[in-house]
Order: structure tokens, then C-alpha cells, then sequence
């Protein structure tokens, strides 16, 4: 315990004990322990030597070398107002210049960045955040206590567009307690605020964003370690190295990103020839031919992404929960994971929590009835059949597509006549949160509560299925103000079986993700969200 | 004189054209203005935001005037704001359709010197083995599609032999490797095309009674074909050359789109796949401009290797 | 009957772009019969050509991403091809004739009207035009009819105009007219079959091209909704996969490439025969 200690220097939070005592036991593991740990300040250096993982958290065989162009193949789109941004591609761009309170590595481990420490209060409703006083924006200003309430109270201001709004509803107050201090006061406690301060709509912009315009590539001023030199949509983004950043500076010159359009074997084609270092990501369909190519690397993991073909709850004939529930008996969900992902990766319970993240509960899953959801159906009158229409847009890949032909022939086999509307990818998000019945991919985040907070929250800004259950809301506000990763799980029980039990989706699987590089990229990792740090990745010569 | 006129003549048609197309294009993009908001604002806009723009953009106006103002606008260089580049059109379109013009350029280098020659050879001797064997390769090359020996040739010397780059965004300025394969897929159906055309002229060139005249009075048969058949032979064939350039626009779209060469076609595709009305609105006026000065210019080009024509005659429209 | 087939058999390229394009037609027509599985059915994914079912049954041409049956895809989607090429066709005939026939006889200011329209589609690239409309209408079957329709329908309208009013000039026709017979009556069975042969020419190419067309939208993505079996489509999404699976994208690129080339040779013989009777005559 003695060995244990805080950035902030201050006492250790009363929690830590319960998950020392836990760790012993061998009730959670170790990484859980250091992820609820860092959460309440606890210093990852000092959770890994007590928890004995140095080495595996630190081990490098090779020395960086500095400099050298890295091309990253990804779709260049429009970027104005950083926390509107509904694509993850954009925020791996401005993530070069613009920088976060806190950062989640690719463990889901949670670090300092900009903020150097923070405290919790007792009931984790009060939080001391300590900035770097080092931080200083790229037109020499100092970043202060002044840029983080601009931010935080834009998210959250009665007008906002933003996600965040609902993300951070529990934000009472942010206040300036010292020249390099600020102080987030809750209405409720909620254990994984320094986490959800990572996502990706939420990197600080500078105090005077609004008054320049709103538009950041055309006034890119950053805090980060690179600099945005060039940016045109559909074409490329050029950043290059800062010599004046506050922090570790990064090892690459220059880093490009190029748009290949949307055709994941054409971005394939160019790593092959030797074109492009990184491709952004590659799906199930491309995995035969990345393997098949000789001089690249492929990586893969698991992260709580997936597909989730969700009905809204206020439209015909979705409104009928006998409807639903026989949609989600007569899905497949084991053959669309098998078919349509060639089986890489984790079946799904129709929940939207993967087995993955650390607050899980191991819900039964539905088992397939075809003869009951044909009951359902006709005790709902819809003896005949039932004609519905199911939208999606392959935003990430045929495979999109693909599982829901699966799905297709699943349910004609209980009598349900599923026609697919396949829209262009860009046609798909205007809609996505409008059609009765649409397959929408959600990115990964690093808790199931975060998903849960943003899409099935009554009234929620991305509350896609129109949910609204105040017994879920509750139930939900209970599991996040809980830190004990083995009580959080248990509290999130009940918040799964609600949303089971009203059947408001089929969430048949959650596949593994791909990507490539080329062999000279160093400490390029698969980071669960996609959400990519450039400044640790070196190139090695050849 | 009678060129002027002709020119004169042809581009007022040009002009009347253009405008029924204009009117055609704005009809069919913009009568539904609902759409046009939720372009521009985006998908978290409001509905109170949205009608203020329709008002501030005059959108409330009626059909007729909204487009005589785009019309202008149009005529005097402001070709709106795309939604998804966020730039004016105008500034995107010059430098996509001189990368297309390369693109195209590339494959009429390589289909007209292959297309004639392998035409001409092959109607010198009609039913010789050389005819048939030209005949043969050009009707297999005409039936298969760009996006089939695209998949192929990329198939090939991408991914097998590893010789070409596969993609060819040319961002890092020109490159003559990324070149290739969209050039080759491009002529490879153009060129066999072209060859049967300038076969069967060439046949009926030599068919002809003054070429069977000069074969009687003992002229070399090298002779006769630079003397007397290859103008005639050409006619059709430098036609169709020019007609093949509103083909190669279209051939210009698959190819740019599969291996991401910016240019026209993939400015298009983009434009029209994000619903970006006043691109694809520019991208179809300019299309149509290329396509009806090619003809002006293959008519030129008629009159002028066929001078029994009088271009007078053809700018009267008489036939 | 004997007289009329014999020119067209003693031309080889005739037999072989008739065999092939009947061919089809027949795989097209016959498709419950031939096909040996549902070709929307999940059976087993990416088995190997040739590869056996271990229900029973041959994957004689393997199967795809999602285990259906790529021979029985091929198979029904000859049928998208041959019904929805050959009814764009059609249709694209239909009006191209009829105002074609109208604008040669009549002449005038309609004639005048119709011609100038005629050119302005014309003058637009022929995929651009089809990827504005499906822009503008979306994908669906008959909308991809319609564009094709739009898109077709002046050149059909520019051969059949041209012929009408060469011929409409001719003695028998003038003979007709003063006979009293409709304008319908001489439109249809004294001028219209004189158009019959180069018809035919344009009939057999532009079907192709129709079919290449549907395939490249396909390929575009703006093609005909999943899962319906289309070539073009087939070819897209096989595209990913097809070092490892070059059984995706090779018979999809074959069939759609020997019925472009059935329909050209035929497309030539025809031109021959009627050449060659024209010279005759």
C-alpha cells in the first residue's frame, strides 16, 4: 500500500484499499487494478511496480530514431468544430495538434496529459484537476485553468450540438481554484471522468476558438507536439513537427494523410507498393490478402466495437416490444458472426456491453426460437408475415452489408420479410438516427455504462432507438458512480437486463479489427477507440 | 471566312445546349429544396436553423427565379460552395479535369498509334492472318469491361508481380509508375475499339475503284496505301478518336475511383455520393462543355481531311 | 425460313455470337432448372471450386464470402441481367422508335424540337447522366430502367429518324400515301422495317452495353439491392478477396465479359449479312 502513491501527492482515495484487498484475492485482475486506480489518481507508475507489471507495461528492445515522413492512408472529411465531430478519421487528424486533459492508452489505462494529476472527492462528485503548468498553445499562450472552462461549459451549454452534452450531463460546475487548477463539481458521482475525458470529442481547444471562427483548420492553434501545415478535403492533411512543443516532442518529421477513397483494397494495393506506411483500418474481407502480402505487418484486436442493428422503440411496427423480441429470436447471431465475419470474434448478447470491457455482467444470451418469435408474431397480428425494411450504409465495410443479408435469411425463416436499403456510407449518417429500423456501427469505448450513457439514455443526444426508460436511467447512474470493477459489473446487471428484456436491438457480434502497416513503422499500436497518437511512433531506417 | 462562320454557328448551338441542360441539371437537383439545408447545415442542424438559411439563401423564392439567379451566378464564375470540400466549386474543378485531361491523354497516346496501326495492317489484307488475329484480340478486348480488367491487371502487377503501384493519388506530385495502369485500363477497351473502326475503313478504302486503278497500273502496294488510301481511311477513325474523348470521360470514373486518382470522374462520384448539389450541378455543365467541344472540334477535323465537305455546308446543318 | 437463317449460318462469327448470346438467354430463362442451389442461401463460405457440399452436391464454381452457390449466383444473375438490360432496352426502344418514326415523318417544328432534345442528352457522358439520375432518384430496378431509358432512347431516336426520312422520300411510300393508308399503317409497315437491319446491329451492342453499364454501376455501389445476384456486384464484392479467392471475381468478369462478346459478334455478323445483301441488292 505504502508504495502506492498519487501525481497530486495528495492522500489516496478510500477506494484504493478495497482494490488493493481485491487484487490480492485475485478477485480482479491486474489491469483492472490499474485502470480503476488511475481513475482515482493513482499514479500508473507506482500501481504497476505494486502490482508487479513493470516490465511488461515498459519493455523496449529497440532505440527510436528521429525523423522521417509517415503517409497514413485515411478518408480526409470535413473538420470544422472539433467537438461536433462524428467521425473518428477526423479526430486522429486534429489529435496531432490539439491535446486532452487526460489520456487512455491502447491498455485502457488512463494517464496524465495536459491535466498532470487529479483528486476525487470521498463520494467522486468533486474533482481537483492539476494542470501542466509546462502547456503552452502554439501562439505562445499559457494553458490555463480559463481554456479548460471555456471547453467544458461549451459541451454542456443549452445549445450544444456536441455528444459531450449528454456524456458530461452530470457536470454541475468548472471552476478556476488556482492558476493552474480546476475544480469539476457533479450532480452524481461517476468514477470514469478522467477516462470519458479522452474521447474523442473532446480535446482542448483554445479559449478564444469561438471568436476566431469556430473553424479550426482554418486557425489551427494547438497545444500538441505537431502542426497542421496543410488540409484539403478528399485530398490530404500535412502535419509537421513542432520544435517549440511543451512536452516529449515527437520522433516524426512530418506525418501525411492521404485519401484513397473508401476502397480498403485500393489502400491495400498502395502499403503493398511501398505508397503508404499506415492504412487506417481493413476489414474481415480484406484479412485473406493482408496476410497474403509479404512485406507488411498486420495487427489485430479486440476492441468493444460493433454493429447494432437497433429498432426505434416509438415506430410502427418496432413500437409492439412483441415485435421486437421476435426480430431478436429469430436472429442468428452466432451465424452472422460466423458468416459474415468468417467467425474473428466475440459473440453478443443484444446488449451493446462486450465481454471486454471491465463492467460485463455475463448476461444469459437469447437463445434462437424460431417457433416462438412466429408465436409473438401472430399474438402481435402480424400472422402472415411481417414486411420491414432495414437501412444501413456501410460505413465500414461491406461487411455491414453482409451480416445483415444473414440476418435477412434468419428471419425469413420466422416469416419476417427483411428488405435492405443500402445507402452510400455519406447518405447513411444524415439518416442514422432517423430510419425506423437501421444498422448503425459504434465505435469503441473504453467502459459499456460510456455506450450505454450516450446511446440509450432517455432523450440522449445519440439515443438512436428512441429509448426512453427511467428505470434504465437510474439503473445506469448507479453503475457509473461505482469504482469497484467487480461491483460495477454487478451493478450493470440490472442495466443490461432492461435493455434486453426490452428488446431494442439485434447486437449479433463484436469482430475483431485489422489493420496494416508497412515493416519500418515502430510502436504503432492498435489502440481499442482508434484513437491514434503519432508522437511515439518512430520509422525505422532500412 | 466559312471557318468563322462555322465556329460561330457551332458555338451558338453549343450555347443553346448548355442552357437546356443547365435548366435540366437545376430541375432535377433542386426542386426539392428540403434536402438542400440539411446538406449545407448538416445532420445536428435544427429545423429552425434550417428554414433561416432556405430564407437568408432564397430558397423561398419561386422555382423560375431561383435558377435565373443560379443561372447568372453560374455564367459569372460563382459556382457556389461545395458542402463536402468545403471550397468554392470553381477553385475544385480546373485542376481535377486537367488531371482527367492527363489521364485521357495518356490513352489516347496509347490507342491511337496501337489502334490505327493495328487497324490499318489488319485492313490492308483483309482475311489475311494478321486481319483475323486483329479482328479476334480487338472484339475480346471491346467486351470486357474497365472495372474487370482493372480487378486483373491490378490483380497482376500490383499484388503478383509487385512491378506498379497500386494506387495512384499522385499527391507527392507527378508520377509516371501510378500512371500506367489507369492509362492501360483506359486504352484497353478504347484501342481495340479503335482498331475495328480503322479496319473496316481501311477494307472499304481498298475496295474502292481508284485504289483497284492503282493496283492495275502497277502501283507498289505501299504506294497505294500512303498515296491514296490512308486519307480516306482516316476520316472515320480520327471521328471516332474525337468521340471516344466524352467515352473516355465515362471510362475515367471507374478507373479514377478504383486506384484514387483525383481527378474529374472521382470529383464526380464524390460529389454525387455526398449529394453535393452544386458540385455535381458544375461537374455535369463542364462534362457536357467537353463533350460538345469535342464535337465542334471533330467536326473541324472532318471537314478538313474530307474537303468534299464544305464546312459551310456542315454548319447549315443541311444533313 | 431456310433462305432467311442460311447467309447468317454460313457466317462463323454469326453462329458462335448467336450460340453465346442465346446461350444466355436460355441459362436466363431456364435458371430454376439449371441453377443447383438458391442462390441467396447461405451455404458454406468461400469453399474452393469444384469443392463438394457436404450436404450433397458439387460447388462446381465455389462459393462466395457468404457460402452461396457462385454457379446458381451466376445463373439467376443472368436473369438480372438478361431482364433488366433487355427491358431498359426495350423500353429505351420503344420511345426511340416511336418518336423517332414521328420526327422523321412529320418533320417540322417537332422534328425540330425532338432532334435539338435528342442532342442535349447526347451530349452528356453516358455514365455521368446515369449516376446524376440514380443521384437524383435513387437505386431501384425501374429507376435503373429509367436512366437507361433516358439515356438510350435519343440515339435509337437519331437511326430510326434518319432512316424515315430517307425513305419516306421513296416512290412506294408516296404510292402508299396517295392509297390513303394511316400515317401509323405507312410509319409502321413500309418505313419501320427498312430499319430492321441496322436495328438489329444497334439492338444486339446496346443490350451489351446496357448489361457492361448495370455491372459498372454495380461496381460503383449504386447498383441493385442486396442480395439480388447481379454480376457487376459480384464482382465488387469479391474484389477484397480475390488473391486469396480469385474464384470471386473471375467467373463474375467472364460471364459478364462473354455476353458483351456474344452480343458483338453478332452484332458483326448481322452487319455482314445485311452488307452483303445490300450489295446484292
Amino acid at each position: 500500500m505504502k508504495d502506492l502513491k498519487t501525481n497530486s501527492d495528495r492522500p489516496l482515495h478510500s477506494s484504493v484499499k478495497d482494490l488493493v484487498e481485491q487484487v490480492r484475492s485475485g478477485a480482479i485482475d491486474r489491469r483492472s487494478f490499474l485502470r480503476a486506480s488511475a481513475w482515482l489518481g493513482v499514479s500508473v507508475a507506482s500501481a504497476s511496480v505494486f502490482a508487479g507489471m513493470k516490465g511488461e507495461a515498459f519493455a523496449q528492445t529497440e532505440t527510436p530514431v528521429d525523423g522521417g515522413t509517415l503517409r497514413f492512408a485515411c478518408q480526409i472529411q470535413e473538420l470544422t468544430d472539433p467537438m461536433l465531430s462524428s467521425w473518428i478519421e477526423a479526430s486522429n487528424l486534429y489529435r496531432n495538434s490539439l491535446e486532452f486533459l487526460t489520456y487512455v492508452d491502447a491498455d485502457n489505462i488512463t494517464h496524465p496529459y495536459l491535466a498532470k494529476s487529479w483528486t476525487p472527492s470521498e463520494d467522486l462528485k468533486v474533482w481537483d484537476f492539476e494542470l501542466d503548468e509546462r502547456a503552452k498553445w502554439s501562439n505562445g499562450d499559457a494553458f490555463t485553468p480559463e481554456d479548460v472552462i471555456f471547453n467544458i461549459e461549451r459541451w454542456i451549454a443549452p445549445d450544444s450540438q456536441s455528444s459531450n452534452k449528454t456524456a458530461f450531463s452530470a457536470v454541475e460546475k468548472v471552476e478556476k481554484t488556482g492558476d493552474h487548477s480546476v475544480r469539476i463539481t457533479l450532480s452524481r458521482g461517476v468514477s470514469s471522468l478522467p477516462e470519458q475525458l479522452y474521447s474523442y470529442t473532446c480535446p482542448m481547444v483554445h479559449r478564444n476558438f469561438v471568436k476566431d471562427g469556430a473553424n479550426w483548420p482554418a486557425n489551427p492553434i494547438g497545444t500538441g507536439p505537431f502542426k497542421l501545415e496543410s488540409f484539403e478535403v478528399g485530398r490530404q492533411a500535412v502535419f509537421t513537427k513542432r520544435a517549440d512543443y511543451w512536452g516529449t516532442p515527437a520522433h516524426l518529421d512530418e506525418i501525411h494523410y492521404i485519401d484513397m477513397g473508401t476502397d480498403v483494397t485500393t489502400h491495400l494495393a498502395a502499403l503493398a507498393s511501398g505508397q503508404i506506411d499506415v492504412i487506417y483500418r481493413a476489414s474481415i474481407a480484406e484479412y485473406d490478402l493482408m496476410k497474403s502480402l509479404p512485406n507488411i505487418q498486420v495487427l489485430k484486436a479486440n476492441p468493444a466495437h460493433t454493429l447494432v442493428m437497433r429498432m426505434q422503440v416509438d415506430a410502427k411496427p418496432f413500437d409492439d416490444v412483441r415485435v421486437r423480441k421476435a426480430i431478436q429470436l429469430a436472429a442468428d447471431n452466432k451465424q452472422m458472426l460466423d458468416v459474415a465475419y468468417r467467425g474473428e470474434g466475440v459473440i453478443g448478447a443484444n446488449v451493446h456491453v462486450s465481454p471486454t470491457q471491465p463492467d460485463y455482467f455475463p448476461l444469459e444470451p437469447v437463445t434462437r426460437d424460431v417457433e416462438r418469435a412466429k408465436a409473438l408474431l401472430a399474438e402481435a397480428g402480424y400472422k402472415d408475415g411481417l414486411d420491414i425494411e432495414l437501412t444501413l450504409g456501410n460505413t465500414q465495410g461491406k461487411w455491414e452489408q453482409d451480416t445483415a443479408q444473414v440476418l435477412q435469411q434468419n428471419l425469413a425463416e420466422a416469416g419476417i420479410r427483411l428488405k435492405l436499403n443500402v445507402l452510400p456510407a455519406s447518405q447513411y449518417w444524415p439518416v442514422w438516427d432517423k430510419v425506423p429500423f437501421g444498422l448503425t456501427y459504434w465505435a469503441h469505448r473504453p467502459l459499456g455504462s460510456m455506450t450505454l450513457d450516450l446511446a440509450y439514455r432517455s432523450g440522449g443526444a445519440w439515443n438512436e432507438s428512441h429509448f426512453a426508460s427511467k428505470e434504465f436511467d437510474a439503473a445506469l447512474d448507479k453503475a457509473m458512480a461505482v469504482v469497484d470493477p467487480a461491483k460495477r459489473s454487478e451493478a450493470m446487471r440490472e442495466v443490461e437486463q432492461i435493455l434486453q428484456d426490452n428488446a431494442v436491438m439485434v447486437q449479433a457480434y463484436w469482430p475483431s479489427r485489422f489493420c496494416a502497416t508497412s515493416m519500418k513503422v515502430r510502436n504503432y499500436k492498435l489502440h481499442p477507440a482508434d484513437y491514434f497518437r503519432m508522437d511515439g511512433i518512430w520509422l525505422a531506417q532500412a | 471566312m466559312t471557318l468563322i462562320l462555322f465556329i460561330v454557328r457551332k458555338l451558338g448551338g453549343a450555347a443553346a445546349a448548355m442552357l437546356t441542360v443547365s435548366f435540366l441539371v437545376y430541375m432535377a437537383l433542386e426542386v426539392n429544396v428540403e434536402d438542400v439545408a440539411v446538406k449545407v447545415l448538416g445532420q445536428f442542424s435544427t429545423d429552425a436553423q434550417r428554414a433561416a438559411w432556405l430564407t437568408a439563401n432564397g430558397y423561398d423564392d419561386p422555382f423560375l427565379i431561383r435558377y435565373g439567379r443560379w443561372l447568372w451566378s453560374f455564367v459569372s464564375g460563382n459556382w457556389g460552395e461545395s458542402t463536402y470540400y468545403r471550397a468554392p466549386v470553381i477553385d475544385l474543378v480546373p485542376d481535377r479535369l486537367a488531371a482527367s485531361g492527363l489521364l485521357a491523354g495518356g490513352a489516347l497516346l496509347v490507342m491511337v498509334p496501337v489502334g490505327l496501326f493495328a487497324g490499318l495492317l489488319a485492313g490492308m489484307r483483309p482475311g489475311s492472318l494478321i486481319d483475323r488475329a486483329v479482328s479476334l484480340l480487338s472484339i475480346v478486348t471491346t467486351s470486357i469491361p474497365d472495372f474487370a480488367s482493372a480487378v486483373f491487371l491490378s490483380a497482376v502487377f500490383v499484388f503478383w508481380l509487385n512491378w506498379l503501384p497500386g494506387a495512384s493519388t499522385m499527391l507527392s506530385g507527378f508520377s509516371f509508375s501510378e500512371m500506367v495502369l489507369p492509362v492501360l485500363v483506359l486504352a484497353f477497351y478504347s484501342t481495340g475499339y479503335l482498331a475495328r473502326v480503322t479496319r473496316a475503313s481501311m477494307v472499304e478504302v481498298m475496295g474502292t475503284h481508284y485504289v483497284r486503278t492503282a493496283r492495275l497500273k502497277g502501283a507498289s502496294p505501299a504506294r497505294i496505301v500512303w498515296r491514296h488510301a490512308l486519307r480516306n481511311a482516316l476520316i472515320t477513325p480520327v471521328t471516332v478518336i474525337m468521340l471516344q474523348l466524352p467515352w473516355l470521360l465515362s471510362g475515367v470514373i471507374v478507373v479514377e475511383v478504383f486506384y484514387a486518382y483525383k481527378g474529374f470522374g472521382t470529383l464526380l462520384y464524390d460529389a454525387a455520393l455526398n449529394s453535393d448539389i452544386r458540385l455535381v450541378e458544375a461537374c455535369a455543365m463542364v462534362s457536357v462543355l467537353v463533350v460538345v467541344a469535342t464535337q465542334i472540334l471533330s467536326d473541324i477535323a472532318y471537314g478538313w481531311l474530307n474537303p468534299r465537305v464544305s464546312l459551310l455546308e456542315a454548319a447549315m446543318g443541311s444533313k | 425460313m431456310r433462305k432467311f437463317f442460311l447467309p447468317y449460318l454460313s457466317s462463323p462469327i454469326t453462329v458462335v455470337g448467336g450460340l453465346l448470346s442465346l446461350g444466355w438467354l436460355l441459362i436466363a430463362l431456364l435458371a430454376p432448372v439449371l441453377a443447383p442451389y438458391d442462390p441467396i442461401k447461405t451455404l458454406m463460405p468461400l469453399a474452393k471450386p469444384g469443392a463438394l457440399n457436404p450436404a450433397g452436391g458439387t460447388f462446381w464454381l465455389g462459393t462466395d464470402m457468404l457460402g452461396r452457390d457462385i454457379l446458381s449466383r451466376l445463373i439467376y444473375g443472368a436473369r438480372t441481367v438478361v431482364v433488366f438490360a433487355t427491358l431498359a432496352t426495350l423500353t429505351a426502344y420503344l420511345v426511340g422508335v416511336v418518336l423517332g418514326l414521328i420526327a422523321g415523318y412529320r418533320g417540322g417544328r417537332l422534328d425540330a424540337v425532338l432532334s435539338y432534345f435528342a442532342n442535349v442528352v447526347l451530349s452528356f457522358p453516358v455514365l455521368v447522366l446515369y449516376i446524376v439520375i440514380i443521384v437524383v432518384i435513387g437505386s431501384s430496378p425501374f429507376n435503373i430502367i429509367l436512366a437507361v431509358t433516358f439515356g438510350s432512347a435519343p440515339a435509337i431516336f437519331r437511326i430510326v429518324r434518319g432512316i424515315t426520312i430517307d425513305v419516306a422520300s421513296r416512290d412506294y411510300v408516296a404510292a402508299a400515301i396517295t392509297q390513303g393508308e394511316s400515317a401509323w399503317r405507312i410509319m409502321l409497315f413500309d418505313i419501320l422495317p427498312n430499319a430492321s437491319g441496322p436495328l438489329a446491329v444497334d439492338f444486339c451492342l446496346r443490350l451489351g452495353y446496357t448489361a457492361i453499364t448495370i455491372g459498372t454501376l454495380g461496381f460503383l455501389g449504386l447498383g441493385l439491392p442486396p442480395p439480388t445476384p447481379d454480376w457487376g456486384t459480384m464482382v465488387n464484392e469479391g474484389r477484397g478477396m480475390a488473391i486469396a479467392f480469385p474464384h470471386l471475381v473471375i467467373f463474375p468478369c467472364l460471364a459478364i465479359s462473354s455476353l458483351m462478346l456474344g452480343l458483338s459478334l453478332l452484332a458483326d455478323g448481322l452487319r455482314e449479312v445485311s452488307d452483303a445483301q445490300g450489295r446484292r441488292a
